[in-house]
């Protein structure tokens, strides 16, 4: 049996290295080459408000399980022989991610800091890693402002950003024949920001916006969307709300009989998680755009069995995308040989791989964004559902120099 | 008098009190070696907001569910002043605190017109109409992004290390701190007091009751407002969180734990939830919520003054101090609003004698 030498501490304060270090690797070098002896990985999450089901404790275990299968691969020839795994919950607070994420990399000696939901936090975060110069992978996140205005040499960004979600559904369905849209979005920075690059990727592909309905927010009501969609009968209707927005519009879409009128449903950010609370019955047959999904493929789902074993839910992308993350991070500590955020940043840098989580991937090194496959995917019949988060089905794969926008004026890493 | 008699036992307090000031600028000036200064800086912060809502709600029997508003505007004004004019901290907090006081006179205005739960829901209608005009104005607020890196610049120092930020955030804070006493301890405070109790004998008096809420309403969105703004400085980050009604919500829990009419009873409180928070964010507890409430319902059913209030309490207890004195604070909880007669307020045309 391979002992684990994880020693994981959830509460900071208690942190301590319990090394059970079973065959006991010779000390070579420990000291130069790791700071403080030990490395040390953090995870500043939400584990009790919104973003719980989609992050939390799944990131956690994520990021554990990533520390785990590198010291199952390494062994004794790990250059990181001792490994912590801390974790944060921020509350969905921004506030509250921001001095957790301090305090870890100023106290707690934190290398790196990975997931942090929702873009106020994850910014904040990224201005600290820069401050206290170590790394922070964001996985949760979507916003594009992370490899845009605010990009920084030690802020990397995992997963799917809202780019990517209007190129996987507007620029593919576009492409396919679905020419005529109508896009219905919360009239707030998020759903402005969706559907101008909806419209962009629309109309560049020859496809028409017949037209945009901004909603109050949060709102309960689209029935005036829904008769206006009836009306101008276009090929598809997108939708930018999110949580129980997104459970009302998609309710008034199947009450008013969209479907039936031949009218598709594309949402512009959906996870397993949104498709569960609402349910596959109300759900089948919508368009979304992800960068996993856990049944994709044999590689996925036996990770995705591993991780179901640990914590009894199917892990959502970000759950991968902290694995693939966190993995790849003590993969470039292994390169390098050392946990110096500098030497890890130029080992991540222009770095091409393949892992569980990301196809085809590479590290831009010129704004810090993780390219990968992403899939335009559909919500399964429900009668094809064989068991509980099975919901997605692949349309179609958009290859990873399409998936993602071009490196961003606004960013200079030098 | 209610007057004579708090002064008659403010001095017997005297030397009590001294004693205590001393014990506590003594914790304040060791508060960051205790806990991180990042979080004794949110101590302070959420302190100066919670007194500012016991101003109001312990004083003069007006709960603001909107004072979010206050110290949302000011951490934005704060940041913004601060990010786009590159003025020093000091002075972009002071720009914060005279924003929020300056949304508050409209809504004073409108508000004070409205009494008990009335009161309390126009001032939430007020502070959420903010929350959503900042975050539809993103070009402005940043929209869910925030506002991120706001700049600490003062003449010379190091002011990006938390612990040296500490000290220039605890001298504003105790200004506020100051500005907030010495209100209350006033002729001006004295009739807050007794607006609280009895409003009518107030107007029969000759004062303006509507001026003097009104007053009392800037007031304490200006202190609010030096809270937001040391905040925002501290966390060099304004989000929409801040405007939040969850904001508001937290200021008057703290208020309330620690004991209202008291003043510094929230400087208790503030320290108790935003500790408790803290620690339960890396506590591996997710049901914070339930905790939070949990701690809260304990303290009030054991504490009915507030930690503060029952502290003081034991304290006149030990000294021997008749039983009158202690019952001299305003009940601790529920704003006692009398019902308003409109005849009355109509009729009224009160002039300040002081």
């Amino acid at each position: 049996m391979n002992r684990r030498k994880t020693a994981v501490s959830i509460a900071a304060t208690t942190a301590l290295g319990v090394s059970a270090c079973g065959g006991g690797p010779t000390a070579l070098g420990d000291d130069q080459a790791i700071s403080n002896g030990k490395l040390t990985l953090a995870v500043v999450t939400d584990m009790s408000g919104t973003y719980s089901a989609l992050t939390g404790k799944g990131s956690l275990e994520a990021v554990k399980m990533a520390v785990d299968d590198y010291q199952e691969k390494y062994g004794s020839d790990a250059v990181a022989q001792e490994i912590e795994v801390l974790s944060a919950d921020h509350q969905n607070e921004p506030d509250i991610a921001n001095t957790k994420a301090r305090e870890l990399f100023d106290r707690q000696g934190a290398d790196a800091i990975f997931d942090v939901p929702s873009s106020a936090a994850a910014l904040a975060v990224a201005d600290l890693a820069e401050e206290f110069q170590r790394i922070y992978i964001n996985v949760a996140a979507g916003s594009t402002d992370l490899t845009g205005s605010a990009c920084n040499e030690y802020t990397y960004h995992w997963a799917y950003d809202t780019e990517m979600l209007a190129r996987g559904s507007a620029a593919t369905l576009t492409q396919r024949g679905e020419k005529n849209w109508y896009i219905v979005y919360p009239d707030y920075q998020f759903g402005q920001d969706m559907t101008a690059a909806f419209t962009t990727h629309i109309e560049a592909n020859g496809g028409k916006v017949l037209g945009t309905d901004a909603t109050p927010f949060p709102n309960d009501n689209f029935a005036a969307s829904m008769t206006k969609a009836l009306e101008i009968k276009p090929d598809v209707i997108a939708t930018m709300a999110a949580g129980s927005d997104l459970t009302n519009f998609v309710k008034q879409y199947n009450e008013f009989g969209l479907a039936e009128a031949g009218i598709e449903l594309a949402v512009g950010a959906m996870f397993d998680t949104d498709v569960e609370s609402i349910g596959a019955t109300q759900m089948s047959g919508t368009l979304y755009t992800t960068d996993w999904f856990w049944n994709q493929d044999d590689e996925a789902r036996e990770w995705a069995d591993d991780f179901k074993a640990r914590l009894d839910v199917r892990p959502t992308a970000v759950h991968a995308g902290d694995y693939s993350a966190a993995t790849q991070y003590l993969e470039a500590v292994q390169r390098a040989g050392t946990d110096d955020a500098d030497a890890v940043a130029e080992e991540l840098d222009g770095h091409e791989f393949e892992d569980m989580f990301a196809r085809n991937a590479r590290v831009r090194s010129e704004d810090h964004r993780m390219i990968h496959d992403s899939y335009l995917t559909v919500v399964k019949e429900a009668k094809d559902v064989q068991e509980a988060f099975d919901y997605t089905e692949l349309v179609e794969t958009i290859p990873a120099d399409e998936a993602f926008g071009p490196p961003s004026s606004s960013c200079d890493l030098g | 008098m209610i007057t004579v008699r708090l002064v008659q036992s403010a001095r017997r307090n005297q030397t009590a009190g001294w004693a205590l000031l001393g014990a506590g600028a003594l914790l304040a000036l060791m508060l960051p070696w205790l806990v991180y200064p990042p979080i004794a800086v949110d101590i302070l912060a959420w302190a100066l907001f919670a007194m500012s809502i016991d101003i109001l709600f312990g004083y003069a029997g007006m709960l603001s569910f909107g004072h979010a508003a206050f110290w949302g505007v000011s951490a934005y004004a704060t940041g913004l002043a601060a990010i786009e004019l590159g003025v020093p901290f000091p002075l972009a907090i002071l720009v914060g605190a005279v924003s929020a006081a300056l949304v508050a006179v409209p809504i004073g205005l409108v508000a004070v017109r409205t009494h008990g739960i009335y009161f309390t829901m126009v001032t939430l209608a007020f502070a959420q109409l903010i929350y959503y005009i900042a975050n539809r104005w993103s070009s402005l607020t940043g929209g869910e992004n925030g506002l991120q890196g706001i700049p600490r610049d003062f003449v010379g120092l190091e002011w990006s290390d938390p612990f040296v930020y500490y000290h220039a955030a605890l001298l504003i804070v105790a200004i506020g701190f100051w500005v907030a006493w010495r209100s209350v301890n006033s002729p001006t405070g004295q009739v807050l007091v007794a607006l609280r109790a009895n409003p009518a004998r107030v107007r029969a008096l000759g004062f303006s009751v509507e001026r003097y809420r009104v007053f009392a309403f800037v007031l304490s969105a200006f202190l609010a407002g030096i809270a937001g703004g040391v905040y925002a400085i501290g966390h060099r980050m304004v989000t929409l969180q801040d405007l939040y009604w969850t904001t508001s919500g937290e200021g008057i829990a703290m208020a309330v734990l620690g004991g209202t009419a008291t003043l510094f009873g929230s400087i208790v409180g503030a320290a108790l939830l935003v500790l408790l928070e803290d620690f339960l964010a890396t506590s591996g507890i997710e049901a914070t919520g339930s905790v939070t409430g949990a701690v809260f319902v304990l303290i009030l059913l054991f504490f009915r003054g507030g930690i503060w209030g029952a502290v003081s309490a034991a304290l006149a207890r030990l000294r021997g101090t008749s039983q009158d004195d202690v019952l001299e604070r305003p009940p601790p909880t529920g704003p006692a609003v009398p019902p308003s007669n409109a005849a009355e307020e109509a009729t009224t045309q009160g002039s300040d004698v002081k």
